[in-house]
């Protein structure tokens, strides 16, 4: 802003003083113009009277005796001139005896045709004090005499031209003079030199008197002079301009740039104010913004920590693993699942709010604690959803509604009560019978609804290695940039693959995440994605890392009831995994491992898989890595170790290890 | 797990009783001491009741097997069950030992 502004004046400055010097150049070259125009008018008028006074000397020369001849040739000189004058003969005093002491003829012209002639030689009218007379004597040519008061003939100041008149000896007996009226110069001049409108001029004799006087400065105000000397009179021309005058027009042209300038520079400065309140505003709304979007990601991961982050192995029930995810839309979502074990009892939940974002994200909140609360002293499914339903009526104002589904599985039994409110049917994997399908629900209202409804559950009997997938429609509905949706279909035919090849909760859960986003192929997500999935399986064993725990492992593959052939290799196998990880997954502390056995069973082809995890909270360490023992050495040249992971490569069809949060996860394989 | 070593001769016969997994190898261990000590001799390991083995109890075999190799004598291992073979088989050790 200050730098525009000081580029600009500068630019004005430069522009200012350069057209100062134009216009001084151009008012001198002017001023010298009709300087010289006026010399030579003031020359054309000086020669005509000078003409005029030597002709009349010529002719009284001539009639230097006849006195009354004079009367005429004076009369005559002032008709044959263009402008008003008076034209005088003054003889030495007593020239002529009989015309007195003094004797001057003097014609003026009265009006444009009538002359005055008459002797005006008096003792009051002494010429022979007058300077033009005077002159006569000391110069033998036209002389102009310094400026006077002509008191005979046109009584105005004038100046006199005087020519001496000889007689036979060469003596000056008269004196011819011409006056020429200042008034004259004062009228014809201002035509050349009144070059502005407020510049006046002044002429002055060689004697410095004033012929045309100029105006009075005044003091404060800055002239400019300019002159020329006539060289006929050796009169001095000025013309006098008052600076102010002369500048006028720049002034007021840089009067009105420097207005304009400053409403420029206003302007500037009113733009640069508003852009930088615009600046502010948008700062702070960003720091708004930024605020709310920290608080939204604050509220987000607070909702991600009121689901349950810690999965099984619980405690007390080894029999049940879980694993759940929810994928919000927005930072905030709607979609909501839990569980937790009571009792040998997992109690779980999934559900769905209508509406997506902070809202949606309260009631979230509010169905997880009210399912939290309810469930902790009631074991029955249909009358807990009937409870938080009634909950939810009352602090219903949004009219917003939520399908939820509820589950309650006895551990010990298998058995599964469940009560669904409109939310989409949990899928069932039943290994057994090798089928994947809805599970059979009721058509219960969606929570919210009517507060007086009356639910009603349903109950299942689940099978050791029975998976129960729940989810969202955020799942099916998932779209893709071409709005075709994932469906149901695509969700069926990825769990029979992912359950068969995978089994653990976590990895089909991860598995269709994968699915999704492979499909959507970076879609927008436009709904919440939850899903969980629940493995009602053989109960897990916990061991400590105490190598004395380890004949406790081959009771438990007893227990899981592989086949007689493969009991001692499957022992083998896992030992030397689990003997590992006691050795070296938790150098100087306790630690446990976590053995996991699901079955996996197909009909396309007809097969059954063994799936051993191992997990270890111990510190990274793959298995897998290590080198492949050579077994054609000679037992010369045999490393005693290495020969463990070399047994579960030969033992097992497939083995994979993975690092999952801060567990070490190693899945074998055993088709059967 | 027990192990029984019985001297006879210009051979000595292990007997091993039981299940050597892990934590069974590192009693063994010690107890086939007498084994190494005795590694000029025909050395038999003695499989009739043994029902399992894992690698720690390899690594016993291995080791017993490089030293009567220093020694120039060699090693028999009799009667091994099915799954042992097997593990055996995996191992390589099928080529190390003698197998009766």
């Amino acid at each position: 802003m200050i730098v525009a502004g000081l580029a600009l004046e500068a630019i004005s400055c430069t522009m200012y003083f350069t057209s100062r010097a134009a216009i001084r150049h151009e008012a001198q070259k002017r001023a010298e113009t009709e300087l010289r125009k006026a010399e030579l008018e003031i020359e054309l008028h000086t020669i005509e009277l000078e003409t005029a006074a030597k002709t009349l000397a010529l002719i009284a020369e001539r009639h230097v005796d006849c006195p009354d001849s004079i009367y005429m040739a004076t009369d005559l000189a002032v008709r044959t001139m263009r402008e008003h004058t008076s034209v005088a003969v003054a003889y030495v005093p007593d020239y002529f005896m009989e015309k007195g002491r003094y004797f001057e003829v003097c014609s003026s012209r009265i009006t444009e045709d009538s002359v005055h002639t008459r002797q005006i030689g008096s003792d009051s009218h002494d010429y022979t004090e007058m300077e033009w007379f005077q002159n006569g004597f000391v110069h033998d040519s036209c002389w102009w005499c310094e400026p006077y008061m002509d008191d005979s003939g046109s009584e105005e100041p004038v100046v006199s031209c005087s020519y001496p008149v000889h007689n036979g000896k060469g003596e000056v007996v008269a004196v011819v003079c011409v006056d020429m009226a200042l008034g004259y110069l004062q009228r014809k001049l201002p035509e050349y030199l009144k070059v502005y409108k407020n510049s006046f001029y002044s002429i002055r004799s060689s004697k410095g008197g004033d012929i045309v006087r100029a105006m009075d400065t005044v003091p404060g105000r800055k002239y400019n002079t300019f002159n020329e000397e006539i060289d006929a009179t050796g009169w001095h021309i000025e013309i006098i301009i008052p600076e102010d005058e002369m500048f006028a027009d720049l002034n007021r042209v840089g009067r009105i740039v420097g207005i304009l300038m400053l409403i420029g520079l206003v302007l500037l400065a009113l733009m640069l104010v508003h852009s930088s309140r615009t600046t502010q505003k948008l700062i702070e709304s960003t720091a708004r913004n930024q605020r709310m979007e920290n608080e939204l990601y604050v509220a987000g991961a607070i909702q991600t920590a009121m689901l349950p982050k810690v999965f099984p192995p619980f405690r007390d029930v080894l029999n049940v693993n879980v694993y759940g995810t929810v994928k919000p839309a927005k930072e905030v979502g709607g979609d909501l699942y839990d569980f937790y074990v009571r009792h040998d009892k997992l109690f779980f939940c999934i559900g769905d709010v209508s509406g997506k974002g902070v809202p949606a994200s309260l009631v979230m909140a509010m169905t997880r604690s009210l399912f939290r609360s309810i469930t902790s002293h009631d074991e029955d499914a249909a009358s807990v959803m009937g409870k938080m339903n009634k909950a939810f009526v009352e602090q219903n104002t949004q009219n917003m509604f939520l399908t939820l589904f509820i589950g309650i599985l006895d551990c010990r039994t298998g058995m599964l009560e469940y009560c669904n409110a409109g939310h989409n049917a949990p899928i069932s994997i039943q290994q057994s019978a090798v089928s994947i399908q809805p599970l059979p629900v009721m058509a219960n209202l969606p929570l919210g609804v009517e507060g007086e409804w009356v639910f009603q559950a349903q109950q299942m009997q689940l099978a050791y290695d029975d998976v129960l997938f729940l989810y969202t429609d955020g799942l099916t509905e998932a779209e893709r940039s071409t709005h075709e949706q994932f469906g149901e279909e695509r969700m069926m035919k990825e769990l029979a693959i992912s359950d068969y090849r995978l089994g653990s909760p976590r990895q089909i859960v991860e598995r269709m995440q994968a699915s999704v986003e492979t499909f959507v192929d970076g879609a927008e997500q436009s709904d919440d994605l939850t899903m969980m999935a629940i493995r009602y399986q053989h109960p897990a064993l916990i061991m400590r890392n105490d190598i004395e725990q380890i004949p406790t492992l081959a009771e438990w593959i007893d227990s899981i009831g592989v086949p007689e052939e493969l009991s001692m290799p499957i022992n083998l196998a896992l030992e030397e995994i689990v003997t590992n990880v006691m050795l070296y997954a938790y150098p100087g502390k306790s630690g446990q491992v976590l053995v996991e056995c699901n079955k996996a069973v197909s009909d396309q082809p007809s097969a059954i898989r063994l799936i051993f995890t191992i997990t270890d909270s111990g510190i990274p360490f793959d298995p897998t890595k290590k080198e492949e023992v050579d077994t054609t050495l000679s037992a010369e040249e045999r490393p005693i170790g290495g020969l463990g992971i070399h047994l579960v490569r030969q033992i097992m069809d497939e083995v994979s290890y993975e690092r999952v949060e801060d567990k070490n996860v190693l899945t074998l394989v055993k088709n059967v | 797990m027990k192990t029984e070593i019985v001297e006879n001769g210009n051979q000595v016969v292990a007997k091993f009783i039981g299940r050597l997994d892990t934590p069974a190898a590192v009693q063994t261990a010690e107890d086939v001491k007498p084994l190494l000590e005795a590694a000029n001799k025909e050395i038999i390991l003695d499989c009739t009741e043994l029902e399992y083995i894992s690698s720690s109890g390899l690594r016993i075999f291995l080791s017993i097997r490089k030293e009567a190799a220093a020694h120039g004598s060699k090693v028999i291992v009799r009667n091994i069950n099915a799954d042992i073979r097997q593990v055996f088989m995996m191992t390589g050790f099928v080529s190390l030992f003698e197998i009766q």
